[in-house]
């Protein structure tokens, strides 16, 4: 008793998977009735990206918050736009947790994603319009910033707005200091929103 | 491998370019989990100029491909071991060593039967200090620790640290926190500020050459009922990041606990684990599914 | 512009946590709450915010819902689950002003639900409403 001396063996660095073809079993195991075999499949599908669709497929009825994650990681590292359209169509889902991690998943996938944005930059429902501000706001690419300038010279709905600004606070550069003057115009009565304007103008001058 | 007889100057000459460097990276973060900025490049570049040097390579690309299709791996692993920072000491940050004997091991005590033994994970641990600080802080404050089978794995991915860990030998800076009466209770003197730990403690740990982002050789943990993943995932980068406590998830038991180090917290990974607060300590629990 | 509303002295400064991922907004009500005498923390998403709940008590916690890693209903629930968290009053701040949105807020344990925009003379106003100091 007490300290005991364990064994696993020992093991090299940087052995590659075995290749072996995608096996039916993993496919089934994504449906079985208890999560660890569920998650386990997730895990090792990551080396299949035929399995994608499938994939996403058990992503839209998983109900388990731990295979849920596992399915999106793998969906992160196989990443394509196809998988990008079906994650993007789920932010319209009415479960929370299933939107906040699909977001971020997107987010991690940002060629795939940048594809879809226009899409739901344009969607009639004002909060996918948000998700799809929020990422935009952390796809790395140069482009960023001028889009969201362009998205608060149109965009309705003062939440969406808001998200942009929020965003342009932290990469927002000096070409949107006009367009956020208009904004601030546009919502004269609103208190946030030009405090939001204010602290994105006096970040975007590095003050 | 012997040293080559290149002047300086020569040394000096060899210049990583950025496309190079971006390159390494790319190849070295998926080896390794490990991701560095541009900001790190002279860091970087230092050590990959050393090992060009060693190794006679005469530009980057040759080394480049040699550490990628080297059958035995054997170059990329004195890379990893240059690399690493492997900074540690005994009893760093030992709010959680307290949590772990007051909370954490009566918690898991109290519901489980003790025909299965209770197992700890330290990983990375580097050269050992971390390890060894579980064992001690078991065997100094937990009335039951006679009652339990206790099994301690440690495990790092730099083949060096992990031959000093095995080796047990450490000086002054490290056990700086060691108090005397520790000291001379675990410890042998072997001269000029330098311990070597018992002989006990030593064999009681069973340490691995382990790439935690490598699945292959994560996978024969199982049941893990307490893992120290501390100052580490701080290199990674987000996905990395996710994929590593994952891992991690699925090697524990229901109910187990990880810790983090002090500036790593689990609400910028995932959800999966539940936040416990244990004295001043936060660790993360694994839902009983 | 009425942002700034007098600071009033509150015996013992209410303490107050705010949770959103966003910093304009989190500033936003950082301003407002602190001029009008509370003390307050920031969280960027729920489990960052069940983190700091867990580690020491607030008399108030304003939550936004969509939120990575964390939405702020699962945070909710999270704290009314644990005994040491669960007296916490909450007021959840959200862009969604559906009933059904308001509903499965008030289901997850919010006490008061607000719409975004607030005004800085709602968020005070329900602030000292909710964090038990007299107004
Ligand atoms: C700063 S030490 C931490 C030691 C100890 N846990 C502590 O907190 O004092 C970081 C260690 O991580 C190891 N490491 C880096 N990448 C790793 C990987 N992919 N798998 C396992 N260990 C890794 C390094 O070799 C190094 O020894």
């Amino acid at each position: 008793m007490g300290l005991v001396k364990g064994n696993v063996p020992d093991d090299g660095l940087g052995r590659d998977p075995a290749v072996c073809p995608l096996q039916p079993k993993l496919l089934a195991d994504l449906a079985s009735d208890d999560p660890g075999p569920r998650r386990a499949a997730a895990r090792a599908l990551a080396a299949y990206p035929e399995a994608a669709t499938a994939l996403c497929n058990r992503l839209e009825i998983e109900p388990a918050p731990s295979v849920r994650a596992m399915i999106l990681t793998t969906l992160i590292k196989i990443q394509n736009p196809a998988i990008a359209a079906r994650l993007a169509a789920l932010l319209r889902s009415d479960d929370v947790p299933l939107r906040t991690a699909v977001i971020e998943a997107l987010q991690e996938m940002p060629d795939s994603a940048a594809l879809h944005l226009r899409t739901l930059l344009n969607d009639p429902d004002s909060d996918v319009r948000i998700f799809a501000v929020n990422i935009l706001g952390a796809l790395r690419h140069a482009d960023v910033p001028g889009w969201l300038a362009e998205l608060i010279r149109e965009e309705p709905h003062i939440n969406v707005c808001a998200a942009a600004v929020d965003a342009l606070a932290e990469i927002g550069d000096s070409e949107a200091l006009a367009d956020l003057d208009t904004l601030r115009a546009r919502f004269a009565s609103e208190t946030f929103m030009s405090f939001a304007i204010d602290t994105a103008t006096r970040r975007i001058r590095g003050q | 491998m012997t040293m080559t007889h290149a002047p300086r100057a020569v040394i000096n000459q060899i210049t990583i370019s950025n496309e190079e460097f971006a390159k390494f990276c790319e190849f070295f973060y998926r080896k390794t989990g490990i991701n560095y900025h541009q900001s790190k490049k002279y860091y970087v570049d230092r050590r990959i100029i050393d090992r060009m040097n060693k190794t006679n390579s005469e530009n980057f690309r040759d080394y480049f491909t040699f550490i990628r299709f080297q059958g035995s791996g054997e170059e990329l692993q004195f890379l990893v071991n240059a690399m690493t920072v492997n900074e540690t000491y005994f009893f760093r940050e030992d709010y959680q060593f307290e949590a772990l004997v007051k909370s954490m091991l009566p918690n898991l005590a109290r519901t489980r039967r003790a025909t299965k033994p209770i197992k700890i994970w330290s990983v990375p641990c580097s050269s050992g200090e971390e390890p060894y600080s579980i064992a001690i802080n078991i065997l100094e404050k937990w009335d039951q620790a006679d009652q339990w089978d206790i099994e301690i794995y440690a495990s790092d991915i730099d083949s060096k640290i992990l031959a000093e860990a095995r080796a047990g030998l450490f000086g002054a800076r490290s056990l700086a926190r060691v108090p005397p009466a520790l000291l001379s209770r675990y410890f042998v003197s072997t001269g000029e500020g330098s311990y070597r730990i018992c002989d006990e403690l030593r064999g009681s740990i069973d340490f691995s050459l382990i790439n935690i982002v490598d699945p292959m050789q994560t996978r024969k943990y199982t049941d893990i009922d307490i893992i120290f993943c501390r100052n580490l995932l701080i290199y990674f980068d987000d996905i990395a990041r996710r994929e590593a406590v994952e891992m991690f998830y699925e090697t524990m038991s229901p109910g187990g606990y990880i810790c983090l180090g002090h500036s790593e917290s689990m609400s910028r990974m995932t959800s999966l684990f539940v936040p416990r607060k244990f004295g001043d300590t936060i660790v993360y629990q694994k839902p009983e599914e | 512009m009425t942002l700034f509303l007098k600071p009033r002295t509150i015996a013992t400064a209410a303490r107050i946590l705010v949770i959103d991922d966003g910093i304009t907004m989190r500033l936003f009500y950082r301003t407002v709450l602190e001029a009008a005498g509370f003390v307050v923390e920031e969280a960027t998403n729920g489990l960052e915010g069940y983190e700091k709940v867990l580690a020491r008590p607030f008399d108030l916690l304003i939550v936004d819902i969509n939120m990575p890693k964390m939405d702020g209903l699962s945070m909710l629930r999270a704290i009314r689950r644990d005994g040491a968290t669960m007296g916490v009053p909450a007021v959840t701040i959200s862009t969604e002003s559906k009933d059904s949105d308001t509903l499965k807020a008030y289901q997850a344990g919010a006490n008061y639900y607000l719409v975004k925009p607030v005004t800085p003379e709602t968020l005070v106003e329900v602030a000292h409403l909710m964090a038990g100091v007299p107004a």
